[in-house]
């Protein structure tokens, strides 16, 4: 592995003249830069300084922004069997999301994430492998697939469909996704399925699509387009890197403010407010709800709210109930305003609601927030004071993780009305979305059975199964795992796993035969005793997952392996294309998916290579934001591919939904959705005349807001939703707030960067966790910067039974309290303690998934009553020194300086 | 601003070439190799960077000239000095400061709070000179005016937050009485596809 002891080289080859050079999209976060991979044999001469001698064409030593090969991005790969160079390099020829080439730490490093023997890479899984005598042996794939098609047969014939549990990553491809689900919803057909960051197939942000607004509706450029921009639950410069330098720093530049509403201050906040240009509210973990509700209110006692915005394209009360009561009942809208707990009627009668909550007060809110009063009044007054000349204040709002994931629907909903009474959403300047985690390779291959989910909130509609709930309860046995820790990502780490022991581990039924039907009876009688088996798909051994769960374990073939599609955080697709062989025998999701799907007698899934796939899948897409059939349309017109049109887009791609134009045989893109400037012309440039033509497809949400009438619903935010789960975890006895979010240089990159950068693993050691507490909590402990510390939760709450929600507080936390459905666990785990200014007083803050040290180990398994995801970034810990680390007295790796310290 | 026009130099101590500087490696190998940490501190030389990591340091100071970068004792707290190494050329530019008794990785000096790097953000090439800062036990370079990356002295030039791809590089020092030399430097230079373009 790698070790800090990281030498950095000093010499990069060049790419010479005559390479090949490929056009690829960064494999990490949301945002999806333009990357070139230039790739030559090894044994063929490098390039040379002179720009005749490089593929660049620039001279070296270049100047600031061009071209440039640092050290950690050059590899050496196999392709078609024989040793290449590669390069890969921000493309600065790109007119979109990187502009100038711009590229992150993450990005900038992505060559060293390729298999390479002589590097920390070298342990890929190469092989398909099943557990014989407690040992992962390199078997076939035949052997393999078969035992996992004949126990998985035997698994939903005598225990059901629910009984086989897939949790599955949701973003790695689009032919992945298409294949995973086809064969999980269409064929399986298991309500025990969801998604690498959520216990159910859950939605993070109701609050967003109740009132309309698509997640991902803004265009990168509009993010830098407001006068005043708010984010919240995250600093985009930490995450979201390139929408910070490319999009929002110049802006702030020319005088756009930016409201950050975090407990945390890192570099983007620095720089906003080193510019004069930023207000910081500091707020506890999980009080946006009031914070926020009290900048409403002081924007409407002022009366800045946007009127004219309000009367066009607010739902009143008779719309708002249109369709209520009659007809289709069965929207997630219609169903939650049977509770009458968000619903309002209009403006009106959520003014009302709103001046007759205690919480909105301003004093009050300052108090639980813990943000003081006069910055919330300064954040009112940048989005909504009307300018000096009368005319509006652009404002626009992008929230992240720490405001979804630590209070979900109440925030959701605060954002939307917010935005909605500053007139944002659907204008250039005006947008409301989210700034997005990882990028989005989901395509539906079929519906989720909700009805075959036992579980049930108030009001009318099942809520998806809770698989951590399922498996935990004994219903699981089988759990096919894609690409995801599944325990450590989960809140209540600690009892998942003993869950995952009791019904593996400890299962008197083990392989202890050679034979294939041996092997097969054997973990068909585990499954029939009450345990269970595990299938794990990953590119690397995960522990405890794969190392010490898995029954089978399938090489997953991944980026530059294979080509595959996906869009990122503004629906920007493109193809990222394969550049070397995938190590050992690994192969693509899709394939393993497909013969698995063949073996246990599905039909179909015949596809010969991931373009195959791709033919197959585009026409179910055209109902979603990244709808890409029109490619396709366009690829069989001009005699292609979906595959090989969409590489002729190179980097750039295009974002979807996308159109095709039969008369003018243009393909086009969407800016942004819910674009309530577009006019007919614009559509008829795209779709042609008068109404989408062919196989264009219409949605509402091109002109208009998802929702039951195309305008937005402004939705009540009631803090009591989540206030008495907060009230009861607040801390006491010396506990602190301990909240967990990404880090800049380990984001979306953790599944191999972690151990296996060597630069990455320098700045972070892997098996390290690390927590940041304030000077004063820190000097109250005794911690200085570098101590080992031990962070223990004594109270870990966990929702432990699968009920029916009927009356309308059933599901709240203080009911299941009180009627014993919450368990009281513990979690532990150690920490090297960093003590900076730039987490809040009162607040701890880890890294989010450092595999060794879980800190979801600490976060309560209490679910959102809505959304039935955790609210991960909602919890307690107690702190103590055990020690000193030794980076407490060296200096070869990590660093202790405060994140937001700047000249 | 360059210090060896500037100083008259005994003719003993003036810089050596790449080839008279590699002479003297074999010594400074089993220097490196056999010597404690501590030890080094006071003493003349002090470039073990990495413990268990000598060699590869050493095969870092091999061809690099070894040049006159300052005087011990002309340098003061906090105040960074500039100069270029290992040349003249494009993306030479460095600085050494003396960070006021704080210890570094690869510091010398007897607090071994003296330390050089070169002052071009390895991330897209901005500019980092003026963007030093001492608050408190913490030394950095930074905020970058392009991307806002900050750095570590302390640490080798680590990156503390922002996006470049390497640690900046760190011009390895060599303390012979009063006088600083540059003999080396850990990482590549932005813009350079090798430090030494002259060899």
């Amino acid at each position: 592995m790698t070790t800090e002891y990281y030498i950095p080289e000093d010499n990069a080859p060049l790419p010479p003249k005559n390479c090949d050079v490929l056009t690829t999209a960064c494999d990490y976060c949301i945002v999806a830069c333009a990357y070139k991979v230039y790739r030559w044999p090894v044994g063929t001469p490098s390039g040379g300084p002179k720009a005749s001698e490089n593929a660049f064409g620039i001279d070296f030593p270049s100047a600031a922004l061009e071209d440039w090969v640092a050290p950690t991005q050059h590899n050496v790969v196999m392709h078609k069997g024989r040793p290449h160079n590669v390069v890969i390099t921000p493309d600065k020829q790109t007119q979109y999301v990187n502009l100038h080439g711009d590229a992150s730490i993450r990005g900038g490093c992505i060559a060293q994430k390729v298999y390479n023997p002589d590097k920390p890479t070298r342990d890929r899984l190469k092989h398909p492998m099943v557990r014989i005598n407690g040992i992962l042996q390199p078997v076939t794939w035949d052997f393999a697939l078969d035992i996992a098609a004949e126990v998985g047969k035997h698994v939903i014939k005598k225990h059901g469909a629910n009984a086989y549990s897939v949790k599955t990553f949701s973003y790695q491809f689009l032919e992945n996704m298409y294949a995973i689900t086809r064969f999980s919803f269409r064929d399986v057909n298991t309500a025990a399925w969801t998604w690498h960051d959520t216990p159910s197939k859950a939605t993070s942000t109701p609050g967003y699509r109740d009132a309309g607004f698509d997640n991902f509706a803004p265009s990168y450029e509009d993010w830098g387009a407001a006068d005043t921009l708010l984010i919240s639950g995250t600093d985009p410069y930490e995450t979201k890197t390139i929408i910070f330098t490319q999009w929002i720093k110049p802006a702030i530049e020319r005088g756009m403010k930016v409201i950050f509403i975090n407990p945390r201050e890192t570099g983007g906040t620095t720089f906003a407010k080193k510019m004069g240009m930023g207000l910081h509210l500091d707020l506890y973990p999980g009080t946006d709800t009031p914070l926020l509700g009290a900048i409403a209110r002081i924007i409407i006692e002022n009366g800045w709210q946007d009127d004219d915005w309000i009367k066009n394209w607010v739902n009143n009360k008779w719309e708002t109930d249109s369709g209520f009561g009659q007809g289709t009942r069965n929207t997630p809208w219609q169903w939650r305003t049977t509770w009458g707990k968000f619903q309002t009627g209009g403006f009106e009668g959520y003014k009302k609601w709103l001046l007759a909550q205690n919480e909105y007060q301003l004093e009050n809110a300052a108090r639980i927030t813990g943000v003081d009063a006069a910055k919330i009044r300064q954040a009112a007054e940048w989005l909504a004071k009307p300018k000096a000349d009368g005319t509006r204040v652009k404002a626009s709002f992008g929230i992240e993780k720490g405001a979804y994931w630590s209070a979900g629907t109440p925030n959701t909903n605060a954002v939307a009305s917010l935005a909605t009474l500053c007139g944002a959403g659907g204008r250039p300047g005006q947008v409301v979305g989210r700034f997005g985690g990882h990028q989005r390779g989901g395509q539906n291959g079929g519906s989720y059975p909700r009805n075959k989910s036992p579980e049930k909130v108030p009001g009318r509609r099942r809520r998806p199964l809770d698989t951590d709930r399922w498996l935990k309860s004994g219903h699981t046995r089988l759990a096919h795992v894609i690409g995801t820790t599944w325990m450590q990502a989960m809140a209540g780490t600690v009892g998942l796993q003993q869950a995952f022991e009791q019904m593996v581990t400890n299962n008197p039924h083990q392989v202890r035969s050679h034979d294939k039907q041996e092997i097969i009876d054997t973990l068909k009688k585990r499954t029939d005793s009450g345990g269970m088996v595990v299938w794990d798909h990953d590119i690397y051994l995960r522990d405890p997952i794969g190392s010490r769960f898995a029954d089978i374990v399938f090489p997953a073939a991944t980026w530059g392996e294979e080509d595959f599609i996906r869009a990122n955080g503004e629906r920007r697709l493109r193809l990222y294309s394969k550049f070397y062989d995938a190590p050992g025998d690994a192969k693509p999701d899709w394939w393993i998916i497909a013969q698995m799907a063949r073996r246990m007698g599905y039909d179909g899934y015949d596809w010969k290579s991931s373009s195959d796939v791709a033919e197959e899948m585009s026409r179910f897409s055209r109902k979603s934001r990244k709808a890409y059939h029109m490619i396709k349309v366009a690829a069989h017109r001009e005699g292609t591919t979906l595959h090989e049109k969409l590489r002729s887009l190179g980097s750039d791609g295009i974002q979807g939904p996308t159109f095709y134009n039969y008369e003018t045989g243009e393909l086009h893109g969407t800016k942004r959705l819910h674009d309530t400037t577009l006019t007919k012309a614009d559509m008829d440039k795209k779709w042609g005349t008068d109404g989408p033509q062919g196989a264009n497809f219409h949605s509402k949400k091109y002109t208009h807001f998802n929702s039951q009438t195309g305008k937005v619903n402004l939705q009540k935010h009631p803090w009591s939703l989540i206030s008495d789960y907060w009230y009861w975890l607040q801390p006491r006895d010396g506990e602190l707030w301990h909240t967990n979010g990404r880090i800049n240089e380990i984001w979306q990159s953790g599944f191999d960067d972690t151990e296996r950068r060597a630069y990455i693993a320098q700045r972070w050691p892997a098996d390290t966790q690390f927590m940041e507490i304030h000077p004063d909590d820190a000097a109250a402990r005794g911690i200085e910067s570098g101590d080992l510390v031990m962070m223990y939760n004594e109270r870990v709450p966990t929702f432990k039974d699968t009920i029916l929600g009927v009356y309308k507080n059933h599901l709240q936390f203080d009911t299941l309290m009180k009627e014993g459905h919450i368990e009281l666990g513990k979690g532990a785990v150690t920490a090297v303690a960093i003590v900076t200014p730039a987490i809040k007083k009162g607040v701890l803050f880890t890294n989010f998934l450092n595999m060794w040290q879980p800190t979801n180990s600490l976060q309560g398994a209490v679910v959102d009553i809505i959304t039935g995801n955790y609210n991960y970034k909602l919890g307690i810990a107690k702190v103590r020194k055990l020690g000193e680390s030794k980076y407490k007295s060296t200096f070869n790796s990590l660093s202790f300086v405060p994140r937001n310290l700047s000249a | 601003m360059s210090t060896e026009t500037s100083t008259p130099r005994d003719e003993q101590k003036q810089e050596r070439s790449a080839a008279a500087h590699n002479k003297v490696m074999l010594t400074r190998r089993q220097f490196l190799l056999y010597s404690g940490s501590t030890a080094v501190a006071a003493s003349t030389i002090s470039i073990s960077l990495f413990p268990g990591s000598a060699q590869a340091a050493q095969a870092r100071v091999v061809s690099y000239p070894r040049k006159f970068i300052a005087r011990l004792s002309e340098l003061k707290d906090n105040v960074p000095v500039d100069f270029n190494y290992p040349d003249e050329l494009a993306n030479s530019s460095a600085m050494i400061v003396k960070m006021g008794g704080v210890q570094a990785g690869g510091g010398i000096g007897p607090k071994r709070d003296v330390v050089a790097f070169n002052y071009i953000c390895t991330h897209q090439g901005g500019p980092l000179q003026g963007s030093y800062v001492a608050e408190g036990p913490h030394r950095i370079l930074g905020q970058c005016p392009l991307h806002l990356s900050t750095y570590d002295l302390r640490r080798h030039g680590i990156v503390v937050s922002g996006q470049a791809y390497e640690s900046l590089p760190q011009v390895l020092l060599e303390l012979d009485g009063d006088d600083i030399y540059a003999v080396g430097m850990m990482g590549l230079i932005f813009g350079r596809h090798k430090n030494l373009l002259e060899s």
